[in-house]
């Protein structure tokens, strides 16, 4: 009885052997409860950056600290310009006072630093500030003095507009930008729906080396399945995940009163990118030696790919951020069609190599 | 035998020993070695070749990234644009965004698909959108860019930087502690033998090169300096102090230090993925059983093939270290976190079924172990909680800080000592009936408990074993509540203490009663609790070396480690003395609910928990 033939002849009894295999494969990730710890995994990871960029930011973000109005001190020849510009800036007060006073108030903690400016030969202002060692008020002072320092320059810079080949643009009064935007959509939201793809791609690589190494795959292929079912049904297995997971991670965000435009293609992107990545570590799974050396491979592979689609036009995590705020371009539907035909064209390419190899060659 | 001979028989037990010990040392270096030639060997030509090219894949595709940048926000806003005015040229300059030719009347009724509207006299108006508004920011910084990029071109440089600015650091000198420092010369750095005078103004690129004739030249400003009392650094240092513009100001944050301290934790990750593989491999299959009825020891066994590891993450920390200019103490700090990582791995590796669940168990050290190292590190200037992390030191070493030995004892000891913990219960795994079944991860965990549960003394030992990870558990509770309101944070923090608390106290005793090790009574059970609570009680006071760093200086580090001790006799005894009564009455309760099997162990915890957290709240509020 040729393969062919047999195929042919019970379709259905493959499809349900396959469809067994499947949810053996599933059943295992439950029982292990993997799945949990994976879910964890990836919230502890996205809370984490989180928490980072929204701790750092809270640091820094004069808004953060309303009632904390930082004072500083000003001597010397030429504070009339500090003094006007932290004027209009609520969370900075500048005292104009003698040296001795300013020293004084410094050294007792009445003011976060002194500010000394003077003209030099060539007009300009130069400032020497003076802050206390280390801790997090310098910290904030730094960043505050910067921005009072900016305006400083840009008004000099305009009254000698004469002496400049391109005077400077005045900047726009825009109010203050919310760093969390950017954040979510290009850091938080690409690191979501890449992560389930990842895992899926690593339970498939660990699933095909455990049973390539317990013997249990020559097992399962003495029965109907063939060696391309059993496969092709971990490959599914593993990469159902990773899209029904991007929708939970999606639903939360939007959930969250966080905007997300284009969910369906988001999703889709993802089903390619897990199709993609889990044909590739079913095959360095079939084609490494051990479990040490395919998850090298894989996790090595997933790396230098990663950095290779910087050569794209877009990278992939710009593709999803693009598509998440709404303003995918031409390129950007490109690139997400072309990642979607590489995840069923890996998958195909995996069957025939599969058809090729048979379970006398693993 | 004759009792003339007692001298003799010891000096043969001696030699005996020592046999025994050349004998165990010769079966772990053969282990060892032959763990390094398998490792060697099944990395055949074809996953070399193959690894080769990812490598090669990376480098190269790395190179043109970092020519070119990631982008990862590249085009996420659109800006719609009237005309070609110098604002619509910022718009179009910046990769942020993507621009649009739109009517203003378009954008009004709302039909225009654009976050932003950029007049030609360069007034923004947002669409009233988080984006918009984010797009609104993104374009005021592009702004600033632009004429930062048009400065840069001028050749009038002191019309293109009007502001020069020098920031130094100096430590508040006390007042009623060295007179008035009203003379210049009095406060100058390095008086007070602290790292004074840091000059923190970072090289600008893209300045003019005469900044430097400028800052020697200014002569006026940096007399009235002498007499002012702000010293100038001196002629010596005139290379680090010039002056700048205002731009190029950075906040004391050491970011450098920190990615090159987190360049000795990526290499443990991956180590980690080999170490966990050859472990768990030993238990597929049963092929560690031959090992194992080998007269080798189980302990033997696991050095041995945990040695090429271990040497290896050493070599590997070695090199970083010599790569990027640290010396002694960020090896002797970063060793101990590779030992964590290790043995973490090796329980891991034990609990773990299958590969699959080992990957995420992996992961999952991975991803706590760094987390537990890099937060408090971010805030190695700020605040002394930093020192939780090895990676502080290791920070403070690259900028050139001391190290102090109590410092160094205080964040390593918890890695030391977590360490041999853990290798103590993976060893207790390290058996026939552990290592080839199928059994649940927790049902395994409590066998690796229950194993070290002799007599009723082991009962008041555990709870002592299990406090380096109650204390890097807690350490890491208050370094990720840092940033967070202390109107939440404490509360929550008490509440997660309590709990830490009082699991370490009773996990021992539930292993107990669940591996039938004792008789489920009433009686027994408070017997039990009594012994892990003392137990507990000694050993907690062990990390009061925690006072020598001055962690109490924190009101969060107060909730974790207790007050400080002040006050009469009478309070400081009450103060010692309650704390015990506390920890017996508490393990208590969960040792009975313990008793009563799963639920009744869920039901103790919970209230020994909240009882704890009444106290802890009850001495906060009493002493603050």
């Amino acid at each position: 009885m040729s393969r062919d033939r047999r195929e042919g002849a019970d379709g259905s009894a493959s499809a349900r052997a396959r469809w067994a295999l499947v949810r053996r494969e599933l059943a295992s990730l439950r029982s292990e409860k993997t799945i949990l710890l994976a879910i964890s995994i990836q919230l502890f990871i996205a809370g984490f950056s989180s928490f980072l960029v929204v701790g750092l930011v809270a640091m820094y973000d004069p808004a953060g600290v309303e009632e904390y109005e930082l004072e500083v001190a000003v001597t010397g020849e030429d504070r009339d310009a500090l003094v006007a510009v932290a004027e209009d800036r609520p969370e900075l007060s500048a005292r104009s006072v003698d040296r001795g006073t300013a020293t004084e108030a410094f050294e007792a903690g009445g003011v976060a630093a002194v500010l000394d400016a003077n003209r030099d030969g060539d007009g300009r202002l130069v400032v020497r500030v003076t802050a206390p060692e280390g801790g997090l008020e310098t910290t904030l002072l730094i960043v505050q003095l910067r921005e009072t320092l900016e305006t400083v320059e840009h008004t000099e810079r305009v009254e000698r507009a004469d002496r400049l080949e391109n005077p400077p643009l005045d900047p726009p009064d825009g109010g203050q930008a919310s760093p969390y935007v950017e954040f979510t959509y290009t850091v938080l939201l690409p690191l979501l729906l890449f992560l389930p793809a990842f895992v899926s791609g690593s339970i498939a690589v660990d699933s095909t080396s455990e049973e390539r190494r317990r013997g249990t795959l020559e097992l399962l292929c003495v029965g109907p399945p063939s060696l391309g079912d059993v496969v092709e049904a971990k490959l599914l297995a593993a990469a159902v995940l990773a899209p029904l997971q991007a929708a939970l991670w999606l639903s939360l965000l939007v959930a969250n009163g966080i905007a997300v435009a284009n969910v369906t293609a988001l999703v889709l992107l993802v089903a390619g990118l897990a199709a993609l990545v889990v044909s590739a570590g079913v095959s360095v799974a079939l084609f490494a030696s051990d479990r040490r050396e395919a998850q090298l491979l894989y996790s090595g592979g997933l790396v230098a790919a990663l950095v290779v689609a910087a050569l794209f036009p877009q990278h992939p995590a710009n593709v999803i951020a693009r598509l998440a705020v709404g303003a995918p371009t031409a390129t950007t539907w490109l690139l997400v069609s072309a990642i979607c035909v590489a995840g069923i064209g890996a998958v195909l390419a995996l069957r025939a190599g599969v058809r090729r190899l048979g379970p006398e060659g693993l | 035998m004759s009792l003339s001979r007692p001298g003799e028989r010891g000096s043969d037990r001696l030699r005996s020993a020592v046999a025994r010990l050349r004998a165990g040392g010769v079966r772990t270096v053969r282990i060892a070695r032959w763990e390094l030639t398998r490792s060697v060997e099944t990395v055949d030509r074809r996953t070399a070749v193959a690894l080769l090219v990812v490598l090669l894949l990376a480098g190269s595709g790395g190179l043109v990234a970092v020519d070119r940048g990631i982008g990862l926000e590249d085009g996420i806003y659109r800006a719609g644009v009237v005309d070609d005015g110098p604002y619509a040229e910022v718009a179009a300059g910046s990769d942020r965004f993507v621009v649009v030719e739109t009517a203003p009347d378009e954008f009004r009724r709302g039909e225009a698909d654009v976050d932003l509207l950029v007049t030609s006299t360069g007034e923004l108006v947002p669409a009233d959108t988080e984006t918009g508004r984010a797009a609104a920011g993104a374009y005021r910084e592009a702004v600033e860019d632009h004429n930062e990029a048009l400065m840069s071109l001028e050749s009038d440089p002191a019309a293109a930087y009007p502001v020069l600015v020098t920031v130094e650091y100096r430590p508040r000198v006390s007042f009623d502690g060295e007179g008035t420092p009203a003379g210049g010369e009095s406060t100058s750095d390095g008086d007070d033998g602290t790292s004074a005078g840091e000059e923190s103004t970072s090289d600008g690129e893209g300045k003019p090169a005469e900044e430097e004739s400028t800052s020697d030249g200014d002569d006026g400003p940096s007399t009235d300096d002498a007499s002012l009392g702000v010293p100038d650094v001196g002629g010596g240092l005139e290379g680090t102090d010039r002056p700048n513009s205002p731009g190029a100001l950075s906040p004391p944050f050491p970011f450098e230090s920190l990615v090159l301290a987190f360049l000795f934790v990526v290499p443990m990750n991956v180590v980690i993925q080999a170490y966990g593989s050859t472990i768990l491999d030993e238990r597929i299959g049963r092929r560690g059983e031959l090992l194992l009825v080998s007269p080798a020891s189980p302990g033997e066994i696991v050095l041995g093939k945990s040695l090429p590891y271990a040497l290896g993450l050493v070599a590997i920390v070695v090199v970083i270290a010599a790569a990027i200019g640290g010396g002694p103490i960020s090896v002797a700090a970063t060793v101990p976190l590779a030992l964590a990582f290790l043995s973490a791995t090796f329980v891991g590796a034990m609990l773990a079924r299958s590969f699959k669940e080992l990957t995420f168990v992996t992961v999952a050290i991975s991803v706590g172990l760094t987390t537990y190292v890099f937060v408090p590190a971010v805030f190695a200037d700020v605040t002394p909680i930093a020192l939780v992390s090895p990676l502080t030191l290791v920070v403070w070493e690259l900028s050139g800080d001391p190290v102090a030995i109590g410092q160094y004892l205080f964040s390593t000891a918890p890695f030391y000592l977590g360490s041999a913990v853990c290798v103590l219960f993976g060893l207790g795994l390290y058996r026939e009936e552990d290592m080839f079944a199928q059994k649940p991860v927790p049902a395994k965990a409590l066998d690796a408990l229950s194993v070290r549960l002799g007599g009723y003394p082991s009962v008041a030992v555990l709870p002592v074993l299990l406090l380096p990870f109650v204390f890097g558990a807690q350490l890491l509770a208050v370094s990720l509540l840092f940033v967070v309101p202390e109107a939440v944070a404490l509360p929550t923090l008490i509440l997660i203490a309590a709990a830490i608390e009082e699991l370490a106290k009773s996990v021992g005793v539930y292993a107990g009663f669940a591996r039938s090790r004792f008789e489920p009574s009433l009686g027994l059970a408070a017997v039990l609790g009594t012994l892990s609570g003392v137990g507990f009680f000694l050993g907690e006071k062990l990390t009061h070396a925690v006072q020598f760093v001055g962690l109490r200086e924190l009101f969060v580090g107060q909730v974790v480690f207790g007050p400080e001790l002040a006050g009469g006799p009478a309070l400081l005894a009450a103060l010692v003395f309650a704390p015990l009564v506390l920890h017996v009455l508490t393990a208590a309760v969960a040792a009975i609910g313990a008793s009563r099997g799963r639920a009744g162990y869920a039901v103790g915890l919970c209230l020994a928990t909240l009882l704890h957290a009444a106290y802890n709240l009850g001495v906060i509020t009493l002493v603050a």
